[in-house]
């Protein structure tokens, strides 16, 4: 199954299903939520036809105040309407101080974290009755850290018993801008747990910086990354993420189609259906 | 908590970095990447609302506008957690702290709420549309209209105006009506003079309008023979561009 993130940019064209076709959706419940009017209209149109999956965006599992239980409330309502398949997040923080940044800020890779983070997890985990399929996030510089990102990462999925959305760009963009090596880093993960994979393209700004801008077509080296990742992996559903600069439709089939032809090279069918989360 | 002091803090510092862009100094941070950080935060709330308020962002002066959201991100706690709604905090946060004054725009306020009103009904989560038949009485009859809308009233007509002078020439009271189209979702607005507002917004109490017809002299609306029938008229223009919908069964 290789689907696509939702945008309004090209909505229509996802509903007519002629230009591009996914296999399913997914959007933030953020950027749908309490909406009415022309787009609900579309959201239904767009749910009718595929299946979907929700990428939340203001969780912020990393803050240190507590949790937003109001928000979980809509979340979950708004999953339970839309019989929404899985819901990931990301491992970082996107508010402090209660205040709502709209962007994801890094978390200290420190013991103590681990535990704050694991035990929210928990906590959405039980409030939502569904697995939190955690991404693992670009990151431009580490925070105060204390352990290998890779450390915390895994230590996280132990003492949480989430999933992990492994983002092959991200570790790819990751590895770049903090010099260590991307398979020997997904290597080291828990890779039974990976529950979901995203793809997407980025953006070098600077000879030693990547910055992941979903904004450009998916590379080449990330394609073989991909590719010598799903190896060593259960099939699970895998998604294109294009936020900026939407090309021509047929551009964005083209590389749904390459993702989907590495996908049936290693993963058999029979072996996706029985696997797949969808 | 499992989070202890130090890491509070330095998540903490982190983060009133990008809201202020101020303070860089953080513990195991590599500087030179950290404006990243700053910038990407900066941009999403400021293109959010040069998104939300785009009369005011072409036409207020660009460094009124700069330090206006500059203040707003390095002083205000955003709540909401739907990055949409978080230009309302924006004009709510203008109003209340005065930046029509402050800034020298008397017309401020009256922009962003009629900026704001357009993109909330745009959005905003579908109501129910009572029943109603298309023919009916217009004096003695309930009168049903759109639920989604929003009657505003500003001193300046930002919603025809956009140059300074010109707005501020034309100060008085003035009333706009803005609603939703159902079947396309658009936000329509039309420009109300004090009696219709009157109207509208009694229409919208469920009183008939015989009965608001007898206001009028305690409005000081000089009774003409031709106030009901120009009334009429209007709702009748109204239900047309879909803002009567018809009249209570
Ligand atoms: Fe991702």
């Amino acid at each position: 199954m290789v689907g696509i993130g939702f945008r309004r940019e090209f909505a229509e064209e996802l509903i007519a299903g002629e230009l591009i076709r996914p296999d399913f959706i997914e959007f933030a419940p953020e950027n749908w939520m309490h909406i009415g009017g022309h787009w609900k209209k579309l959201l239904h149109q767009a749910v009718e036809k595929y299946p979907v999956l929700c990428h939340g965006l203001s969780l912020s599992i990393g803050s240190p105040e507590p949790l937003d239980q109001e928000f979980l409330r809509h979340v979950k309502s708004f999953l339970d309407e839309y019989q929404i398949q899985l819901y990931s997040e990301h491992i970082s923080y996107s508010k402090c101080d209660n205040a709502h940044m709209y962007d994801l800020l890094p978390v200290p890779f420190r013991m103590d974290a681990v535990r704050h983070i694991s035990s929210r997890i928990q906590q959405v985990q039980d409030f939502m009755e569904r697995p939190l399929v955690m991404e693992i996030v670009s990151y431009y510089t580490p925070v105060a850290a204390e352990m290998s990102e890779v450390d915390f990462i895994c230590e996280i999925v132990r003492q949480s018993g989430c999933q992990l959305l492994l983002d092959v760009n991200n570790v790819y963009v990751n590895a770049f801008n903090h010099q260590y090596d991307a398979k020997e880093f997904i290597s080291q993960l828990p890779l039974d747990k990976v529950g979901y994979i995203h793809m997407a393209g980025h953006e070098k700004v600077l000879p030693d910086l990547i910055i992941d801008t979903h904004g450009e077509a998916i590379i080449d080296p990330v394609y073989d990354l991909f590719e010598w990742t799903i190896q060593r992996l259960k099939p699970v559903p895998v998604l294109l993420e294009r936020d900026l600069n939407i090309p021509q439709l047929p551009a964005l089939q083209g590389e749904l189609n390459r993702l989907k032809s590495i996908c049936n090279k290693h993963w058999s069918i029979s072996h996706a259906l029985v696997g797949g989360n969808i | 908590m499992h989070l202890s002091a130090e890491t509070y803090n330095i998540q903490q510092a982190f983060s009133r970095y990008c809201l202020t862009g101020k303070n860089r100094r953080i513990t195991g941070v590599q500087p030179d990447r950290l404006s990243w950080y700053r910038e990407m935060v900066f941009n999403i709330l400021t293109e959010a609302l040069e998104a939300a308020f785009p009369i005011a962002y072409a036409n207020l002066p660009q460094r009124k506008w700069d330090s206006m959201t500059q203040d707003f991100c390095s002083h205000h706690a955003c709540k909401s957690y739907q990055l949409w709604k978080m230009p309302l905090e924006f004009y709510t946060y203008a109003v209340e702290h005065s930046w029509d004054e402050k800034y020298d725009i008397p017309y401020l306020n009256d922009l962003l709420s009629f900026e704001w009103a357009e993109l909330e009904l745009y959005n905003m989560e579908d109501l129910p549309t009572p029943a109603f038949v298309p023919q009916g009485n217009w004096l003695h009859d309930v009168i049903l209209l759109n639920p989604e809308y929003r009657l505003l009233a500003f001193k300046y007509p930002v919603q025809k105006e956009t140059t300074r002078r010109k707005l501020l020439q034309q100060v008085g009271a003035w009333f706009v009506l803005l609603y939703r189209i159902p079947v396309t979702g658009q936000v329509q607005f039309v420009e109300l003079s004090p009696w219709l507002a009157f109207v509208a917004e009694q229409l919208y109490a469920g009183i008939t309008l015989s009965d608001i017809l007898e206001y009028a002299p305690q409005l000081n609306i000089t009774v003409t023979d031709t106030l009901a029938s120009d009334t009429i008229t209007f709702l009748r223009e109204m239900q047309t561009r879909q803002l009567v919908l018809g009249f209570q069964p």
